[in-house]
């Protein structure tokens, strides 16, 4: 009776453990992303980045401030402490397991994220979601989701990011304009 | 003639008692001798082994450097594709919130 007790409460420490390791993981704004273990090789094209703080900081140091694609690079990096991404094209449709894209957007759903923008086109069954982690009135993490028939990706910023730095990488790397400037 | 000659011959050959202390002298020069040679290798192989570990770091230093830049250029490279791809995805959300939601037409009022 006791062992039985002992093990239930052990049991409910070790849930609360876990839930508060998955909630420490959305408050930081880094989602846990599956391993698609196996996925490269069914892929037509993949790309896998992972940039930890120490990694963006060698980048930064590689970047080259005379290049304007460069120095907007560096400015938009400031402050941010991770950036992954997970990108893979096929050539069937439906390759990849939906249920781990599907995983990761379930993680959106934990205090904090907030859905900047919801598309969801029927021609191109082309679904994309925009999240920002906002704290204290501040975006401390960026995710999209985008997916299509043949191809999904998912990115994951980390840290605390300048929306008007990004505006500021319009034109650098395909970045529209956002309208970030006040109306007035 | 022959008999002064082998006479001479005699003493001159004769065994001579070595002078006193001769022994310990010539035992002193050989390992004088033995540890001046000893010196002189240690020396020579302090010198080559200081100039191996000198010619080492350098190796180390400038293949840790190579490889320093190698992952340096590799972790901009994925910056500025890990950049693109998130413009990439912005732009199909920009362009897509754009499609529904289109600018109101200026209906020339003025107002």
């Amino acid at each position: 009776m006791i062992m039985k007790a002992l093990f239930r409460h052990s049991m409910l420490v070790l849930v609360g453990t876990l839930s508060f390791c998955t909630n420490t993981f959305a408050a930081d704004g880094q989602l846990k992303i599956p391993e698609f273990a196996g996925l490269a090789d069914k892929a037509a094209e993949s790309v896998i980045i992972t940039l930890d703080p120490s990694l963006l900081r060698l980048a930064a140091r590689f970047l080259d401030p005379s290049d304007p694609e460069d120095a907007a690079a560096r400015a938009a990096i400031a402050g941010i402490k991770g950036i992954y991404v997970r990108s893979y094209k096929f050539d069937q449709d439906f390759a990849y397991p939906k249920a781990d894209v599907d995983m990761v957007r379930k993680q959106l759903g934990a205090p904090g994220w907030q859905q900047l923008v919801q598309v969801r086109t029927r021609a191109e069954q082309q679904n994309v979601d925009i999240y920002l982690l906002v704290e204290q009135e501040r975006a401390n993490g960026l995710a999209i989701i985008a997916s299509k028939p043949r191809e999904f990706t998912i990115v994951n910023i980390v840290g605390s990011i300048d929306m008007k730095k990004l505006h500021e990488l319009e034109g650098q790397f395909g970045i529209p304009k956002l309208d970030l400037e006040d109306k007035k | 003639m022959s008999k002064d000659f082998e006479q001479q011959l005699h003493e001159a050959l004769r065994p001579v008692d070595p002078e006193e202390g001769f022994e310990q002298r010539v035992l002193a020069r050989i390992v004088q001798e033995r540890s001046s040679t000893l010196r002189k290798v240690t020396r020579w192989a302090s010198v080559a082994l200081a100039a191996s570990v000198v010619f080492a770091a350098v190796l180390g230093t400038h293949e840790w450097q190579l490889r320093r830049e190698q992952e340096g250029l590799e972790a901009r490279k994925q910056l500025l594709e890990a950049l693109r791809l998130t413009g990439e995805k912005l732009d199909v959300a920009y362009q897509a919130v754009n499609r529904e939601a289109p600018e109101p037409a200026d209906d020339g009022s003025g107002a």
